[in-house]
């Protein structure tokens, strides 16, 4: 890449004159409706040919003002309004809220319900991974060149996966079954089996992906493309397999369990590539290392319970005394952390202040720094294997 | 009836000629027909997917429910669409981009909304930054409830587009689809939309008052007036 970049890349806000321009500078509006924006995002480039000089990404599409919104809702009300954040990986937002109130509270939750919970995580762990990758592929192929292959391959799957949870919660897509305290939903007769055969399927599918992608174009579009360094990802506060594509040791699951992660040996996929491709790396190896994952789980299922001993059932019973805190898990896109404020109005039956503090926010934020001195083509490139939410990012 | 034939216009001087030709309205009309099939089974979506329900359009159109046995190929582009999907919350930011869109995309369109964002902002609509509901500012043809609607529902919500179609060309009365809710729930809501920051048009300023009173009766005399007019153009045009 040419040096004089660097600057840029260094700080997204140089002043621009100091730029010597071969030709006039361009402006280029990306979105807010573009088909590989992932969304609904609006990126404005500035352009020197085709090459960017500086890149400003403009976000808010999709703010639906939940924060504000769950002000007035008691802790029993939210669970479905918290799946909506991230759509592409519901469960485990849901477990977010969950773990903040159960935490706020004190209640300890049944061990079969904890591991009901990392079951489920780590199974939607691998659906959206897969959506990245149907999405990454998709953007670098386009749907007409070819690029929908891997998407028709991924989705197969994820209509498994799918499959699985409606058999548990009933719902495709919005499943509403973490209560505080426990689960909602007991897994339902051969409901094991089911995920084992799944889990055999989705192995043989990980070869079928690689002969599919691992070509010459792949690894041109994706190498040395998006270099983040560590000291970038880690002062913008970035998480999950972004981070650890950096070369960052760093994951929630083993260094800060939650659940029953502590129960179950978590091997962290780390690359050093810092790159597009490291962050392909790492996410593959993710998806391979969440069917382990599982069959360990499987494995050790206990039985009892699924809620706790005083289950909360009413609305209103429900009750955070004033006080705050920060609880966090690992959610496929990074941390997904609740700052949550007790003692609301009702005498703490709703919540004073929940803000969430979302993985794909931070990964956006990356944007301006990684894309000067890259083409247009790359753009998507370098999105798409951030792998954004928007819904997410704006809540 | 006779009708004098030196008051009648024609659209186009062509049609005076075609008039006179003997077996012409068999031609044309078998021709229409083709036309209509044609139309009918190619209805190309455009996806506004703002959130949720565009995963859930993406399944729709994946290896299941795959929507292309309909003839609805997705497009990324309004200017190849016929019918834009709107899915997903629509926020005050993103509101006027939708509505530009739509009205980038070549006529004949069709929209149609999809989850109870796009009908009536779901559980979002009292919030400060949601416009409850597409049809505030955009005429809905076809309204698909679900949080998000599976790719079944969608699929019958094409079926029930594409019986819309067919009708429309064949000149019957079609009766409009009523948002699976009344309007006048979502008027405090609509008002803050209304007088936000004058930017909105005329269009969604008419829009939104005619919801105001009552959307599902406004816009059904609206149609009746139009297929009156119609008609009597037709019959003029006849010569009846
Ligand atoms: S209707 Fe439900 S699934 Fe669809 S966009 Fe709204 S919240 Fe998401």
């Amino acid at each position: 890449m040419d040096p004089i970049f660097q600057p840029f890349r260094d700080d997204p806000h140089y002043p621009l004159d100091r730029y010597e321009a071969a030709a006039d500078l361009m402006l280029l509006n990306m979105g807010p409706q573009h088909p590989s924006t992932h969304g609904v995002f609006r990126l404005k480039l500035v352009l020197d040919g085709e090459i960017i000089v500086k890149a400003v990404p403009y976000m808010g599409y999709l703010h639906r003002g939940v924060e504000k919104m769950v002000e007035g809702l008691t802790f029993a009300q939210m669970t479905p309004i918290f799946n909506k954040h991230d759509y592409v990986s519901p469960m485990t937002n849901e477990q977010a809220y969950a773990v903040a109130v159960e935490t706020a509270l004190g209640i300890e939750v049944p061990r079969r319900a904890r591991y009901i919970r990392t079951i489920l995580a780590e199974i939607q762990r691998i659906a959206s991974h897969l959506l990245w990758l149907s999405t990454f592929t998709l953007d670098m192929g386009g749907v007409i060149g070819g690029g929908a292959a891997m998407m028709m391959y991924n989705f197969r799957e994820r209509e498994d996966i799918f499959d699985l949870f409606e058999a548990v919660t009933g719902s495709r897509f919005h499943y509403n079954t973490h209560c505080i305290g426990g689960q909602r939903h007991d897994l339902p007769e051969g409901w094991v089996q089911r995920v084992r055969a799944f889990l055999d399927r989705q192995e043989r599918a990980f070869d079928e992906y690689l002969r599919l992608i691992r070509n010459d174009i792949f690894d041109l579009r994706t190498k040395g493309v998006g270099v983040m360094s560590a000291d970038l990802a880690l002062g913008l506060g970035i998480t999950g397999p972004n981070l650890r594509a950096s070369g960052v040791d760093f994951d929630m699951r083993r260094d800060a369990p939650f659940h029953a992660y502590d129960e179950v040996e978590v091997r962290v996929a780390v690359a050093q590539g810092c790159d597009a491709y490291a962050r392909y790396e790492v996410r593959m190896a993710e998806m391979r290392e969440s069917v382990r994952i599982l069959r360990l789980l499987l494995d050790q299922l206990p039985e009892g319970p699924i809620c706790g001993s005083k289950p909360v059932k009413m609305a209103n019973a429900v009750r955070v005394p004033d006080g705050r805190g920060y609880t966090a898990i690992e959610g496929p896109r990074g941390e997904i952390g609740t700052w949550l404020i007790g003692g609301g109005e009702d005498k703490g039956a709703k919540p004073f202040r929940l803000k969430i503090r979302p993985p794909s926010l931070h990964a956006m934020a990356a944007m301006s720094y990684l894309l000067p001195g890259h083409t247009v083509s790359d753009v998507v490139v370098v999105l798409g294997s951030l792998d954004p939410i928007m819904g997410e990012v704006d809540r | 009836m006779a009708v004098d034939q030196t008051n009648l216009s024609y659209e186009h001087p062509l049609y005076a000629t075609m008039d006179k030709m003997p077996g012409i309205t068999v031609a044309t009309t078998t021709v229409d027909m083709l036309l209509t099939w044609g139309l009918k089974n190619s209805l190309w979506t455009f996806a506004m997917a703002t959130s949720c329900c565009g995963i859930e359009f993406m399944h729709a159109n994946g290896n299941r429910t795959d929507l292309d046995q309909m003839g609805s190929v997705p497009r990324p582009s309004p200017r190849h669409a016929d019918v834009m999907v709107m899915a997903g919350t629509i926020t005050v930011k993103m509101a006027p981009r939708i509505l530009r869109l739509w009205e980038q995309m070549p006529e004949p369109k069709w929209c149609i909304a999809m989850g109870s964002c796009a009908i009536s902002g779901d559980f979002y609509r009292d919030m400060y930054s949601v416009v409850p509901g597409i049809d505030t500012m955009i005429p809905v043809d076809v309204y698909i409830p679900g949080c998000p609607p599976n790719g079944d529902d969608l699929m019958a919500g094409l079926k029930r587009l594409q019986e819309k179609v067919e009708a429309q060309r064949a000149g019957r009365w079609v009766e409009p689809e009523g948002r699976p809710e009344t309007a006048k729930a979502i008027l405090p809501a609509l008002g803050r939309v209304i007088d936000r920051d004058g930017t909105q048009t005329e269009r969604q300023l008419r829009a939104c008052q005619s919801m105001g009173l009552d959307g599902n009766e406004h816009r059904q005399s609206d149609l009746v007036a139009k297929s009156a007019g119609l008609l009597s153009n037709l019959l003029k045009l006849k010569g009846r």
